[in-house]
This record gives structure tokens, C-alpha cells and sequence, in this order.
């Protein structure tokens, strides 16, 4: 059993916020503006409301089985056998999301920022600073990512602000972009880019009980939702749809825009810091829980030699891909639109099973 | 031992945050500061740029100063202005920036690129799509970069641009480059602005026109005519202002697009209308034929006060495009001492303009309708008709713009009156005959 130290609110809270958010800063803003034109801004808000959903309801299945983590209410409701194939799909979800999670960092700042540097050379790094914060642990993880919120949300608001000399409200008509239909479809279907909520979930024991998690899996969405919301209006503000879905990093080309003559422009460098960091610690947490469910499923109690072959593995398939189009269209699209499956579902059929065999809860505690 | 390490892995790390892969050293490499682009004879493109030669009191470029008439290479400079300049013919941009490479002792960096510029036979040709698509994707350029479309070649342009203030040959097209927003005789159009209007459903693309002077117009023999017809200033286009100097570029009036292909091309003054219906005029200095005293003039500093109210019908077979907007000025000069001052003689000052400034909109707009280009981007405002991006691509807006009807409506007041509230007439020579 690998033992965690504690943590509160507001470090919870930021984990899950730069857990959540760091997608932005990738290719998702030019993905959505193909699919739904320019309204991805409000299209979100009806994704973190499915996701607000569908983390009522792992809050009613840690409720029901308090003091326990993910990972055991996963046995408990399923069984040992189905427990174990559970918690080994979300993660195998968890350990494909690090990895193109690695992948579209290396393929990006290869595009924008390191052209020269070699794939294993950026991957390698990347691997490197998640093993050290893996190796930390959980504790510091979620102590690193309170004291950087602070830098990445002013980071992140003065991109916005200072964009705001290329922002052109027409961009945002025809107000329904490709259809209300669309909106509403992929609106629920991607409710997956607020799937991390469910770290909270894996972690539960490192927290100080339901009642926090809670409140802190509900924050988590609405800071989220609204840091999110506020990227993607300032992308479509900037650029017309057609333009939009054509930009590899919408947001990172928009802070190359920013130009208040000689003196204050190439602000772009404050909004890598943001980018870069958000991604470690994003990735570093994934690729965390991922060890966690492991060594559950394995009743591992070191977690660390699994730490070192687990990121051995991820450096491997990091530089397995093929292409970034590859990535962008393929892996990111299936975490997209699969995402919620292991997220968010897998969470509400335990919960359906745990009452169908009377696991947990009231009948528990009545025997 | 833990912490042991920690400390070797820290120090293993630092290495590679020094960055040694991407580490190249500023006078390793050469900062392109414009970028040329004409028809080749060699190849497809003649790919020319200019850089600073990064040489105290000047100095000429890397490569013999023979010019750069040859066809495939080569490279001159000025030992005044500390800048230098290549060209090659190439079949791609990129191909070009290797062959360029070949001959230059530094290597090529475009990061610091500000002005991208087409020659004039290029954007009429339809080709101008073919290249900036390409350089769209080249993240090395900023889209920030300004472009302008040049009448000769881009390579002459770019031959005569010298700073002739300072010495700093990227201070001084930055500074050169945002005068557009004081004077509004061309627009301020980026490498952004340009693309998106080449793929645009709301409206078609412009750029600036620059232009080399001869000087020619203004050392005319003669000397001034006695009577000359009223002119604005802002007649003229790229190129024939009756100007001298030592600077011999100028940037003046808009190349107008319809697709990928330059169909027109602007004056100052239709510019400055341009710019107003985009809501993209700041300020600029007027001078109208006194109302009362037609051989004199009055001088205005005339303003936007706020973007332009654009309300378009889209319901029947002809759209019909409501225009409204509000002018401010400043009285600068009354070369006759009318007192316009006067609340009751004002009146007549801004009827004046406000006629002349109506009448200029819709010639423009007429013309650029003839030319099915909307450069005003009304197609934007036309949009909030619709619900869906296919409804409105359905429309097809830059089609019908050509048949819309155009109402415009101005406001124009004039709100002060510069340093004097009164003019009082100028005493006339006693003792002449």
C-alpha cells in the first residue's frame, strides 16, 4: 500500500484546475473551431456541466464507500477480477493520455520553439522532470501546483489582456457557428476535457474526506470551465473560424500577435512559462495516477521501481508516433471523444453496480 | 545518498537547459529584416531580403556589392546604411532561403522579419496566393509582419530602403509602418490581416502600396501655375507625390484583392474613406475648398470618434448596407478669416465636408463593388443575419456585395477650434499700386 501524505482544498483545486486546463494550449481550440466553428467558448460550459454531472456521481460513490479510493471501490463493487480490469482501464486510459500528452508537447515545441532539437532530446526532458515529480510524490505534486497557479493564471490573463488589440468581436457571428445541433452534440461528448476531476476520485485518501472532495471536484469544473471558456472566446476573438483550424497552437499564435510597438511585443515567452509547466505538472499527475491504479491492481506497495520502468516505457512509446497529425487527429481526438468513458461513466456503472449488489453505503453499514 | 542523487541528476539536467541544441550565437546568424517577393527568370520567384550588416558606421554586405541583378544569387549593400541585401531565383520560398544560405557566412533568421513585400506584376498575376500560404506556415515569420504590394520590382524596393534617420534599419520601418495610424493614407495591414483576407467569405484582402519616387512631379520646370485646380493631397497614388528627399520610399493608398488577385488600387484619400467604414482611421489632416471664398482653403484635423454603426439587410435579393459614423475635428486654418467660428457660419463648414466625405464614400464603394471586392469587411456585420456558418456561406456574400445598396450617413462636427475662438481679417497693404 503506498502511502501519501495529505493535502488540502486548495492545492487539490489547483492540481485538478492545471490538470484540466493545460489542453487549451494545444491544438484543441483549432479541433473545435472545425467542429463547432467559432462557438467552442460557450460549447464548454455545456461539457462542464455533463462533466459536473457525471462527477455527481463519483462524489455519490466515494459517499457510499467513505475512506476509500477509486481503486477499492472499483473491487468492492465489481469484485477482485472486475476491480482489477476497471481500475487497469482507466490506467491504461491515464498512462495513453501522459503519452500523448508527451507527445503533443514534444511535437509542439518543435514546431514553435526547438525546431534543431531532436524528438528524444525534448521527450527526454519532458520524461525526465515527470519522474522527478513522480518520484516526489503526490504530496509535492500537489504543493508544486499550488504555488505555480498563481504565476500560470497572471501569466495566462496577461496573454489575454494584452491580446486584447487583435480581438474583433465579429469574429463571434455567425453566433451559432456550424449548427446548435453540433454544439450541443460534441458539447457532451467532449465534456472528457473535464474528465481529470476524477484524480480527486484516485487520490480520495490523500484528501480530508468526501465532504471536501466535493467541494473541491465542484471548484476544480467552475475555475476550470471558466479559464477554458476565456482561451477558446480570446482565440475565436482573435481569428475567424476558417483561420482558427488551420493554427497548429491557437493560443500561442495569438500571443505572437501581441504587439504594442517596439517596446512591448514577443510576449510569447511569458505564455511558454505558462504552457510548459502547466504541461509537467498536467502530465506528471496523469501519468501519477496511473502508477497509482497500477500498483493497486498489482498489490505493489514500491512504488518507485515501477515509477522508473513506467517512464522508461513512456519515454519509448513517446517517440513511437508517427506524425503530428497522428497525434492531433488520432490519439487526442480518441481521449476527446472517448475520454468520458473511463472518466466519467466507468465511475457512474460502479455506482449502479454497488447498489444492484448492495455494496456499500447504508446496507454495508446496516450489516 | 538520496540527496547525493538528487544533485547529480540536477546537475546532468543543466546542461540541457542551456539549451545546447538550439543554441546558436547572434553574430552566427543573420537577422532578415524584409523579405521580397517578384517573378523569377530564372526560376518561379526572385526571393530577395535585407538585413543588417551588423557593422559599425555601416558597411556592405557579405557578398561582393556587385547587386543583385543576377539571376540566381548574389548580394549588395551600403557601406552608408549599414544594410545589405540578396536575391536569388528560386522554384519555393524555402528552397530559396537554402540557396541563399549557400552563399552567406551567417545563417538566415526570419524571426526578426517585419516587412514582406509583392511586387505590384506579382499580385496582379494571381500568384500572390501561392506564396503567402506557404509563408503562413513557416513559423519562423511572424504573422505580425507587416506586407505591402510595390509597383516595380520588390527587389528595387527593397534596394532603396535605407534608413535615412538613424541607423537602424528595423526602427526605422517600424516607425515608418505605424505612421498609418496618424495619417491614414494606408492601411496597416500584417501578415495576419493579409491571409485571412485571401480566405475570407466576409470580404476580400487589401495590403499598403508603397512605392519608389523619382522625384520628377516636384522638380517640374515652370514654376508654380498661377491658378490651379483644388486638390486634396491625397489624389495621388503610390509612387507620384510631388515630393524631394533623400528617402525615396513611400507608402501610400491600398492594393485592392479580389481573391488572391489584385484587382485595383486606391489613392490617399479613398484610403482614408476606406479606412473609416473599417473603423480603422484614427486621425488625419484635411483641407476642403472654403465654402464661401472657393479659391481658399480650410484645414481640418478630423477624427473618428467611434466605430462606424453598420446595419445590413440580408432578407431580399439585393443586400442593403446601412452606414453610419461620426467625424470630430479640430479647425486648423481659414486661409480667407471667415469667422466659421461662429455657430451660425460653422454649420455651413461641416455641411461642407460632410457632403464631400458622403459623396467620396459612395464613389468608393461603387468602385470597389465594380470590382467585387469588399474591403470594408461589411460581410462581417452581414453575418449577425445569420445563425450558422453555412447559412451564411450559402449567402455568399462576396458576390452579392457587388449588387448591394449602399446608404451612408455621416456626422461631422466640428468640436474645436484650435488655439484661436475668432479670426480677425488680416490688414491689406496700404502704398501699393
Amino acid at each position: 500500500m503506498i502511502k501519501e501524505g495529505k493535502f488540502g482544498v486548495q492545492e487539490a483545486v489547483s492540481l485538478t484546475v492545471i490538470a484540466i486546463v493545460s489542453k487549451v494550449f494545444f491544438s484543441s481550440p483549432a479541433i473545435l473551431a472545425g467542429l463547432v466553428g467559432n462557438t467552442g467558448w460557450y460549447m464548454t460550459f455545456i461539457s462542464a456541466a455533463v462533466a459536473l454531472i457525471g462527477f455527481g456521481f463519483i462524489y455519490l460513490l466515494l459517499k457510499r464507500f467513505p475512506g476509500k479510493d477509486l481503486a477499492e471501490i472499483f473491487e468492492i463493487s465489481f469484485g477482485r477480477v472486475g476491480g482489477f480490469a476497471a481500475s487497469g482501464l482507466l490506467g491504461f486510459y491515464m498512462f495513453f493520455t501522459t503519452i500523448t500528452r508527451t507527445n503533443e508537447m514534444t511535437e509542439f515545441l518543435k514546431v514553435y520553439v526547438m525546431p534543431l532539437s531532436p524528438n528524444w532530446f525534448v521527450a527526454g526532458i519532458f520524461v525526465a522532470c515527470v519522474f522527478m515529480l513522480c518520484m516526489l510524490g503526490l504530496e509535492s505534486m500537489a504543493r508544486v501546483s499550488k504555488l505555480f497557479i498563481y504565476f500560470l493564471v497572471f501569466g495566462f490573463a496577461a496573454v489575454l489582456a494584452m491580446g486584447v488589440q487583435n480581438y474583433d468581436v465579429n469574429n463571434l457571428f455567425p453566433i451559432l457557428g456550424q449548427g446548435l445541433d453540433k454544439v450541443a452534440f460534441h458539447g457532451v461528448i467532449r465534456s472528457s476535457i473535464y474528465g481529470e476531476v476524477i484524480i480527486l476520485a484516485i487520490f480520495a485518501k490523500s484528501l480530508h474526506g468526501v465532504k471536501y472532495i466535493k467541494k473541491e471536484g465542484i471548484r476544480a469544473i467552475l475555475i476550470s470551465v471558466v479559464i477554458i471558456s476565456a482561451g477558446l472566446l480570446a482565440c475565436s476573438l482573435t481569428f475567424p473560424n476558417y483561420i482558427q483550424q488551420e493554427i497548429t497552437s491557437p493560443m500561442y499564435e495569438m500571443a505572437t500577435l501581441i504587439d504594442y510597438g517596439r517596446f512591448i511585443q514577443r510576449v510569447e515567452s511569458i505564455f511558454l512559462y505558462v504552457w510548459v509547466i502547466g504541461e509537467f505538472i498536467s502530465a506528471s499527475i496523469m501519468f501519477y495516477s496511473f502508477i497509482r491504479l497500477f500498483c493497486h491492481s498489482f498489490r505493489i506497495t514500491d512504488k518507485k521501481p515501477i515509477v522508473i520502468g513506467s517512464c522508461i516505457t513512456l519515454y519509448a512509446l513517446a517517440l513511437m508516433h508517427k506524425d503530428i497529425i497522428t497525434i492531433i487527429a488520432g490519439y487526442v481526438a480518441v481521449i476527446r471523444g472517448l475520454g468520458s468513458l473511463p472518466m466519467l461513466t466507468l465511475p457512474l456503472i460502479a455506482l449502479i453496480v454497488a447498489s444492484i449488489r448492495k455494496k456499500g453505503g447504508d446496507v454495508q453499514c446496516a450489516k | 545518498m538520496r540527496k547525493i542523487a538528487l544533485a547529480l541528476m540536477i546537475c546532468l539536467l543543466l546542461p540541457c537547459f542551456a539549451s545546447c541544441h538550439e543554441a546558436s550565437e547572434m553574430d552566427d546568424t543573420l537577422y532578415v529584416i524584409a523579405i521580397g517577393v517578384d517573378q523569377g527568370v530564372a526560376d518561379k520567384w526572385r526571393l530577395t531580403i535585407q538585413f543588417p550588416t551588423m557593422k559599425s558606421g555601416g558597411g556592405s554586405s557579405s557578398s561582393n556589392g556587385n547587386g543583385g541583378n543576377s539571376s540566381s544569387g548574389g548580394g549588395g549593400g551600403d557601406d552608408e546604411s549599414g544594410q545589405g541585401y540578396a536575391t536569388v531565383d528560386s522554384p519555393s520560398f524555402f528552397v530559396g532561403i537554402d540557396m541563399l544560405n549557400a552563399s552567406m557566412p551567417r545563417k538566415l533568421s526570419f524571426a526578426h522579419a517585419q516587412i514582406i513585400v509583392f511586387s505590384e506584376e506579382l499580385a496582379q498575376s494571381g500568384l500572390i496566393g501561392e506564396y503567402v500560404a506557404p509563408i503562413g506556415r513557416f513559423s519562423e515569420i511572424r504573422r505580425s509582419s507587416h506586407v505591402f504590394v510595390v509597383k516595380g520590382t520588390a527587389f528595387d524596393f527593397l534596394k532603396e530602403n535605407k534608413p535615412t534617420i538613424g541607423t537602424t534599419l528595423s526602427k526605422s520601418f517600424q516607425v515608418f509602418a505605424a505612421a498609418s495610424e496618424n495619417i491614414g493614407y494606408f492601411p496597416h495591414i500584417t501578415l495576419e490581416n493579409f491571409y485571412e483576407g485571401l480566405k475570407s467569405p466576409y470580404g476580400q484582402a487589401i495590403a499598403s502600396m508603397a512605392a519608389i519616387n523619382e522625384m520628377e512631379s516636384s522638380s517640374e520646370e515652370g514654376g508654380p501655375k498661377e491658378e490651379q485646380e483644388f486638390k486634396t493631397g491625397g489624389e495621388y497614388l503610390a509612387g507620384e507625390l510631388p515630393r524631394d528627399g533623400k528617402n525615396k520610399l513611400e507608402l501610400w493608398g491600398t492594393a485592392l484583392f479580389n481573391g488572391d488577385k489584385m484587382v485595383g488600387e486606391l489613392n490617399g484619400d479613398e484610403t482614408r474613406l476606406l479606412l473609416m467604414i473599417r473603423g480603422d482611421f484614427r486621425q488625419g489632416l484635411y483641407v476642403m475648398q472654403d465654402p464661401m471664398e472657393p479659391e481658399l482653403i480650410v484645414s481640418l484635423d478630423v477624427q473618428l470618434d467611434k466605430k462606424p454603426q453598420i446595419d445590413i439587410e440580408t432578407e431580399g435579393e439585393q443586400p442593403i448596407i446601412r452606414l453610419k459614423f461620426q467625424l470630430d475635428a479640430d479647425l486648423l486654418s481659414v486661409q480667407s478669416m471667415i469667422h466659421y467660428e461662429n455657430p451660425e457660419l460653422r454649420p455651413l463648414l461641416e455641411e461642407t465636408f460632410k457632403k464631400n466625405i458622403e459623396e467620396g464614400i459612395a464613389e468608393l464603394i461603387q468602385k470597389c463593388q465594380e470590382l467585387y471586392c469588399d474591403a470594408f469587411r461589411f460581410g462581417e456585420n452581414a453575418a449577425k443575419n445569420f445563425l450558422t456558418i453555412d447559412e451564411f456561406e450559402s449567402y455568399d456574400w462576396n458576390r452579392r456585395f457587388h449588387d448591394a445598396k449602399v446608404e451612408v450617413d455621416v456626422d461631422f462636427t466640428i468640436r474645436r477650434t484650435g488655439a484661436q475662438i475668432k479670426s480677425y481679417p488680416i490688414k491689406e497693404p496700404i502704398g501699393e499700386e
